[in-house]
């Protein structure tokens, strides 16, 4: 077997229309992760009785576990689930009809969300104290300090590890070959499947991959350098 | 008029205070004396309920709240009737000196962005700063950012302004411009309640001077009374250790 670099690049072009798929996975799984993380780390802070307790567990147990066994005990467990509520009530909904990618948005947003939680939760607690009774001092509800004062700051703190945790799902999400979602990863496998040029086809979907994430770098720094205007202080 | 009756409050097994009874009439400077550990902070934050007390009545104006049956809304009310100067400034990391001022009247006075920057602005030249009005606090030196944190609480005008220890983590240098801006709203008529180791400042300043400790009130009356004629021991002894040149001045 030698090298074919010429094969390098048509593989790249085949790739690049997997590219959305990659990137929906991603930006669902991040987004509805955010949400959850931020209601999981707000639980665990105001240690809100027996649900922080099942935040704390949620937290534990998904971080404990290998994503890919998520994305598995969704794809199996979810659908006997779906059709033993429907029978029960009545439903006309089918496992059946839930698409793939359907699988792998929940079982990711579960994962990101675990991990989020933590990023989230060290962000809250590195706002002092002292901004929160500002806030109160000046008239405002909780909520109110939270939204206006709170959460910019700890977004600030949390964003290199946000990024982190992006970049760790964008590559995470080439699990989904598993439930035979077309990601670019696995239409590496299938476009050198007719040549057998496996290593070339790989070789082009590392660099897709690796473009992708310079992205979210750079999105991340222009991101970081505007919300970080106030902060002038810090170690470096 | 505040008056607080009865405010009690204890950390854990600790009763930090003991049964505070506590007057202040419009429009007078109320400065409050103790070593560390007597609870006067604990007081102060008590009235703006930064601090919870464990019982006892907290009378702003005309608002009257019984802390134990205050619910969230009660405190909220309480909370629009003061503001707090605090030792570390506590100003809003991520806004300008301007946005600092504005932001309690736009979020809790819910006054139109324009009439709360016009109002803000004002303020902060009152205190010296009109040239720092889009600086973060970062940018600002102890002094500055003390004197946006003033500015901050007049901007509400509240019925008492609050001020816990505002010069204590102040380099010396820089303690002055703050004092003098607090002299300046004083003179104003504006009612307040002030946590300060500066002696001077109570002498000048002060109508009212309570001396603390241990979580009571020992002692308390006018600069004259209670500086230069302390009735308990406990303020004597205090006053000494503080001001060793009373000694030698009578």
């Amino acid at each position: 077997m030698k090298l074919d670099p010429s094969f390098i690049w048509t593989a790249l072009i085949q790739l690049l229309s997997a590219i959305p798929t990659t990137l929906v996975i991603t930006a669902v799984s991040v987004t509805i992760g955010f949400i959850i993380g931020l209601i999981t780390a707000l639980l665990r802070i105001y240690k809100i009785p027996v649900l922080s307790q099942i935040a704390a567990g949620y937290v534990t147990f998904i971080r404990g576990t290998p994503m890919l066994t998520h994305l598995l005990l969704i794809y199996f467990g979810l659908p006997m689930l779906v059709d033993a509520l429907s029978a029960q009530f009545g439903w006309s909904i089918k496992s059946s009809s839930i698409p793939m990618i359907g699988f792998a948005f929940i079982s990711f947003s579960i994962t990101a969300g675990a991990y989020m939680a933590e990023v989230i939760r060290s962000g809250l607690l590195a706002v002092n104290r002292g901004q929160l009774e500002a806030a109160y001092s000046v008239g405002m509800t909780t909520p109110q300090a939270l939204r206006r004062i709170v959460f910019p700051q700890a977004l600030a703190v949390s964003l290199p590890n946000l990024s982190n945790s992006v970049i760790g799902m964008l590559h995470g999400s080439t699990l989904v070959f598993t439930v035979s979602v077309v990601d670019i990863n696995a239409k590496a496998q299938i476009v050198a499947s007719t040549n057998w040029k496996f290593f070339e086809a790989y070789l082009a979907a590392a660099v897709i991959f690796w473009g992708l994430t310079l992205l979210i770098e750079r999105i991340t720094a222009v991101i970081e350098k505007r919300i970080n205007l106030y902060n002038r202080g810090g170690v470096a | 008029m505040i008056q607080l009756t009865n405010i009690t409050k204890s950390f854990g097994r600790h009763q930090v205070l003991n049964k505070i009874d506590l007057t202040v009439q419009k429009g007078e400077v109320v400065v409050i004396l103790g070593p560390s550990g007597s609870g006067k902070t604990t007081l102060l934050r008590c009235v703006n309920y930064l601090e919870k007390p464990n019982d006892g009545e907290i009378l702003i104006g005309d608002y009257r709240l019984n802390c134990k049956h205050a619910s969230k809304k009660d405190i909220y009310q309480l909370r629009q009737k003061s503001a707090m100067v605090f030792q570390q400034y506590n100003l809003f990391k991520h806004k300008t000196a301007l946005e600092n001022v504005m932001e309690g009247l736009v979020v809790v006075k819910k006054l139109s962005k324009e009439e709360a920057k016009t109002r803000s602005i004002a303020l902060l030249e009152k205190v010296g700063l009109g040239s720092k009005l889009d600086a973060y606090p970062s940018q600002l030196s102890g002094g500055q950012q003390q004197r946006v944190g003033i500015a901050r609480a007049l901007a509400l005008e509240p019925e008492v302004i609050l001020f816990d220890e505002p010069t204590s983590a102040l380099d010396p240098e820089l303690v002055g411009e703050v004092l003098a801006v607090i002299r300046k709203i004083a003179k104003e008529g504006i009612t307040m309640i002030v946590v300060t180791h500066e002696m001077g400042f109570a002498r000048d300043v002060a109508n009212h001077v309570v001396f603390m400790d241990g979580g009571v009130i020992v002692e308390e009356g006018t600069p004259v009374e209670l500086f230069n004629n302390p009735q308990e021991e406990r303020t004597k002894q205090f006053l000494k250790r503080i001001t060793p040149e009373l000694n030698y001045s009578i």
